[in-house]
């Protein structure tokens, strides 16, 4: 297949990328970071939900890497004063909201919010109102999944994987607002759903909500 | 039947009601209901037949005039007055106008609104009302005047004669590039140029290609659509056949919101109608050209007015938006090139077919051609529906159209655009009404809805209002529309309650900035707009708030309380002790004068309400420590 | 699901095309009928179009239609929309919380009352207005929910009478 190919300049540095691509794939395929949490590669459309991918191109502003196409000529920045702060303060709202239970979490050693924590040099905010607490029951019914919707941050990557991917569809959004959850049908514990404890939803989870046992 | 058949006996059927020697509209549109209206028409009705009369009593919609409803307008020609329009007529009204004007020949005149004229566009105008010097009515020009539910009305006033025109004369590039030369544009809110939409459609290649039209009013304290579903339902199907054709789809949906039952059924009978005599289904007017329509009822949510949001929900799943672009012209319902048009930009695109696009043109401004309509409510003399051209003064609108705010009170701020538009204050009322000057403001044009404000609003709490309203309806899948909007949220609550910190205001204004930009979708761009309107507006009300724990409006309950003024409390007098619904007032003994016990009050208002406007001894006062002040002196 | 619930889900499901576009169409049928959503009626129609339980019920818990328990016998809705809560629609709101002693999306104990909100139902002139089991009450105070109350209390009681009777 004849593929076509457009030239684009990120960073100061010039790029020849597919045409087509998301402006976030292109870069980080050509190692320069983009912060990201809910983007997967082959989401069609994007889900565009964390608001963390930020980056300026010039003649258009702010846009977000994971929806934005590569076009011929285009001139991107990844690091300029205006996308730092939209994006420190869309993390600063996710830490806000997000038990910081680190020690105790199983995902601490690869958590992709203390990833770009550090990678922004993001603090949990002191400003902010604390979002009400959350005390939803971790679920530890499955012999090889557990769940714990408290530390979820709600990038969609497990609806998607196993709704596109695998086809098991045992979770879903349900809800909306602030109220709006990851939860299996009604609420079940994972040992009465379809789920045959493949874990790739575990493997795409960004944070300590989805993990093998 | 043939087209001139159907014409023929639609316009027979009509003037023998125009000629009839009597003739009785009553609207009962769900306004009209509420206020009473098919008691009204009960009565009529039952009275009508003891009487042993045959008069033709004509449901129709609504004209606008809500705050007169229930409406009903008499024509007796015999009587030498044009057809006379009656206001609030309830039992005894409904029964003097029966004896005396029905069976008697006095017109009842001090019940009268005024007469009902055609006037411009052969739309009903009532001289006597000021309003209608202003108004120039095309949206609403078969509104309250027609049976909604009879097409053959609507036939009767020059209906789907521009549809035939249409289909049998143009091709659709003729059309879309007469709806831009109109200038049309679209009367949902952003103001997109509809020509330059429907154009972009059209020049996609993947069929099939669909329409929707965008009913789903959830602005709260908006009303417009539903009005004009609910008393010309066919004013909007035309103009949907004619988009669809225009833009070469087949189908076409009306996406309306579950709380407009009487919308679905009205449109239901119409599409019938309409389908009876060909002019949806196959081959319409054996042009060629098919179309069909298909109601869907919405399941309550908000965000579905936005379009992606909107298409995902035709489909049957969560409405939640998506990133444009691309846009829903180039991938709407089921990955297809769609339009979503909202109702009234619909019924203009029949309107330009009629009086053609030049004569269109010239109403309004250059850059917003045509007509403008609000739906009038809060702290207004004429509640209801208006039309006005664009350019008009929003000062206009209010106080000469819409009558004022009532008497005793005093104009505060104007709620325009929808819970995400914003509250503008005196300074912002020589605005003309229009897409550009309005976002100058720093409002935006919504679809209509327009709530007055006096000065016993607190516009902090109305901002907390919408926050509240917007974090409700938000959809929960970007990280600033469901965390921003409720940490803004959360700020004002803490304000309002008394618990604001310094800092709070510039946290409030860099977090809107940031909302601004950040949010995924348009509901979540426009949040911060209550938020900064009310900031830019009424800043000094913030202020208090949080440095004094002060409502300057005294409506923040937990700024206020309220107290008993013993000069002015009547001795034999118990309103208030009976009815409080804590019983948190008591009878000094001695005395007999009544106190609160604040400690026992839940600040419901109530005392203030019963106690009778001779004595006027309930005051709210803010702080609540006011009262301790209040209470020492007494001593 | 009582029989009778069984036989209502059948007999909506028999009546539409098997696509998914109409999942909120039949959702919305179900619950005309049986007044809110039961688990196995959302399972039954995964079924029938063949999506993951989760997925409908992602879907019903979207709108504000839907409800998962039954409603009262009168379903009190507050109108929260601006006019109804610039002319003090929320101290209407807070008298029906306090005189039923439940919140907001709740039904009291003998099952007779369910309270809830919504955004705007377009009767402004009206404003606050109360709308129980699509009746409208205009023009409300908290005061008038007492009669208002005492209203439903006596209709109550009078169609007990004609049950008995």
């Amino acid at each position: 297949m004849k593929r076509e190919y457009v030239d684009v300049t990120i960073d100061g540095r010039e790029i020849r990328a597919p045409r087509g691509e998301k402006i976030l794939w292109v870069a980080l395929e050509n190692g320069i970071e983009i912060p990201h949490l809910c983007a997967l590669k082959g989401q069609d459309p994007p889900w565009g939900g964390c608001r963390l991918c930020w980056v300026e191109v010039e003649g258009r502003g702010l846009v977000t890497a994971c929806t934005e196409p590569v076009r011929q000529g285009m001139v991107v920045h990844t690091d300029t004063p205006s996308v730092r702060r939209l994006q420190r303060r869309a993390l600063e709202l996710l830490l806000a909201d997000h038990p910081m239970d680190c020690k105790n979490c199983p995902k601490r050693d690869r958590c992709e919010l203390l990833k770009w924590m550090r990678f922004l040099k993001v603090k949990v905010p002191k400003d902010l109102r604390p979002f009400p607490e959350k005390r939803y029951p971790v679920d530890t019914s499955h012999p090889v999944l557990n769940f714990d919707p408290n530390k979820c941050i709600l990038c969609g990557r497990c609806v998607w994987i196993a709704k596109e991917v695998v086809g098991c569809g045992v979770f879903d959004f349900v809800w909306r607002g602030y109220d709006i959850r990851i939860s299996t049908f009604m609420g079940k514990p994972l040992k009465d759903t379809d789920c045959n404890g493949c874990l790739k939803c575990a493997e795409v989870c960004p944070v300590g909500a989805l993990w093998g046992k | 039947m043939n087209w001139e058949e159907i014409k023929s006996r639609a316009e027979a059927k009509w003037s023998a009601l125009e000629e009839a020697p009597l003739h009785i509209r009553i609207g009962t549109p769900t306004c009209g209901r509420a206020a009473g209206a098919l008691e009204t028409l009960r009565i009529f009705r039952e009275r009508l037949q003891r009487e042993g009369l045959d008069v033709p009593l004509t449901e129709v919609g609504c004209m606008g005039l809500c705050f007169a409803e229930p409406l009903v307008i008499i024509s007796k020609p015999e009587s030498g007055f044009p057809p006379i329009c009656y206001k609030n007529v309830r039992f005894d009204e409904a029964q003097k106008l029966i004896n005396d004007f029905i069976l008697g020949d006095d017109p009842c005149l001090e019940i009268a609104l005024g007469t009902v004229e055609l006037g411009q566009d052969d739309a009903p105008v009532i001289p006597e009302l000021e309003r209608f010097e202003i108004e120039r009515r095309l949206v609403l020009k078969n509104c309250g005047w027609i049976d909604p539910e009879d097409i053959d009305h609507y036939i009767a006033r020059g209906g789907y004669s521009a549809l035939r025109d249409v289909l049998l004369g143009k091709d659709p590039e003729q059309v879309i590039a007469e709806i831009g030369q109109a200038g049309l544009r679209g009367r949902g809110g952003a103001g997109f140029l509809t020509s330059r939409k429907w154009a972009s459609c059209r020049r996609q290649k993947s069929e099939p290609k669909y329409l929707i039209c965008n009913a789903d009013e959830g602005d709260p304290g908006a009303f417009m659509d539903r009005v004009v579903l609910e008393s010309d339902p066919h004013s909007v199907i035309e103009g949907m056949i004619i988009a669809g054709y225009a833009i070469g789809a087949a189908k076409g949906f009306i996406y309306t919101r579950m709380e407009y039952p009487l919308v679905i059924e009205r449109l239901q009978k119409a599409l019938e109608q309409a389908r009876a005599y060909g002019l949806l289904g196959e081959d319409i007017f054996g042009s060629g050209f098919s179309f069909d329509i298909e109601v869907i009822r919405g399941a309550g949510a908000f965000i579905c007015g936005e379009s992606t949001a909107m298409t995902y929900s035709i489909e049957g799943k969560r409405g939640m938006p998506r990133v444009r672009p691309p846009r829903s012209v180039e991938r709407g319902l089921w990955g297809q090139p769609t339009v979503v048009n909202n109702v009234k930009t619909l019924a203009l695109v029949t309107r330009i077919m009629e009086m053609g696009p030049d004569e269109f043109r010239e109403i309004g401004t250059r850059s917003s051609p045509g007509t403008a309509v609000f739906a009038l409510a809060g702290k207004v003399k004429q509640i209801g529906l208006c039309e006005v051209p664009m350019g008009t003064t929003l000062r206009q609108v209010i106080f000469e159209v819409g009558g004022g705010v009532p008497e005793g009170k005093e104009f505060k701020a104007v709620q325009i655009g929808g819970p995400a538009g914003g509250c503008v204050g005196e300074e912002a009322l020589d605005l003309p009404v229009d897409f550009d000057s309005f976002r100058a403001a720093g409002a935006i044009m919504g679809s209509g809805g327009m709530i007055v404000l006096d000065n016993s609003n607190c516009m902090v709490e109305t901002a907390r209002f919408f926050l509240d309203f917007l974090s409700r309806e938000d959809c929960g899948k970007c990280s600033f529309g469901r965390l921003g909007i409720k940490q803004l949220l959360m700020i004002l609550e803490d304000i309002t309650a008394g618990r604001g910190k310094e800092g709070d205001i510039e946290l409030l204004e860099g977090l809107c900035e940031d909302l601004l930009q950040g949010c995924l979708c348009n509901l979540g761009r426009t949040a911060p707009n209550p938020v900064l309107t009310t900031l830019r507006y009424f800043r000094s009300e913030y202020e208090a708030h949080i440095r004094e724990r002060r409502c300057p409006a005294l409506v923040c309950r937990d700024l206020i309380a309220y107290f008993i003024l013993p000069e002015k409390c009547e001795k034999g007098c118990d309103h208030c002790v009976l009815t409080c619904p804590t019983e948190a007032i008591v009878t000094d003994e001695r005395t007999r004068k009544k106190r609160i016990l604040q400690d026992k009050c839940v600040k419901c208002g109530t005392c203030l309400e019963v106690c009778p406007p001779e004595y006027s001894a309930v005051i709210k006062v803010s702080p609540p420590e006011k009262v301790k002040e209040l209470e020492s002196r007494e001593a | 699901m009582s029989k009778e619930e069984v036989e209502a889900v059948e007999e909506v499901l028999e009546s539409c095309p098997r696509e998914r576009r109409h999942l909120i169409r039949i959702l919305q049928a179900i619950q005309e009928k049986l007044g809110y959503l039961p688990e196995d009626a959302l399972r039954e129609v995964a079924l029938f179009f063949g999506i993951s339980p989760a997925e409908v019920y992602g879907v019903a818990t979207f709108y504000n239609q839907f409800r998962f328990v039954p409603l009262g016998k009168f379903h009190i809705v507050v109108c929260m929309g601006t006019a109804c809560h610039s002319m003090g629609g929320a101290l209407v709101l807070d008298a029906f919380q306090r005189e039923l002693g439940i919140k907001v999306g709740e039904v009291t104990p003998d099952r007779k009352y369910s309270l809830e909100r919504v955004g705007c139902i377009g009767c402004c002139t009206q404003a606050p207005v109360v709308v129980v089991n699509g009746r409208i009450f205009p023009k409300m105070t908290p005061y008038k929910v007492e009669e208002v109350l005492a209203k439903l209390k006596a209709e109550d009681e009078l169609g007990g009478d004609k049950e008995q009777g």
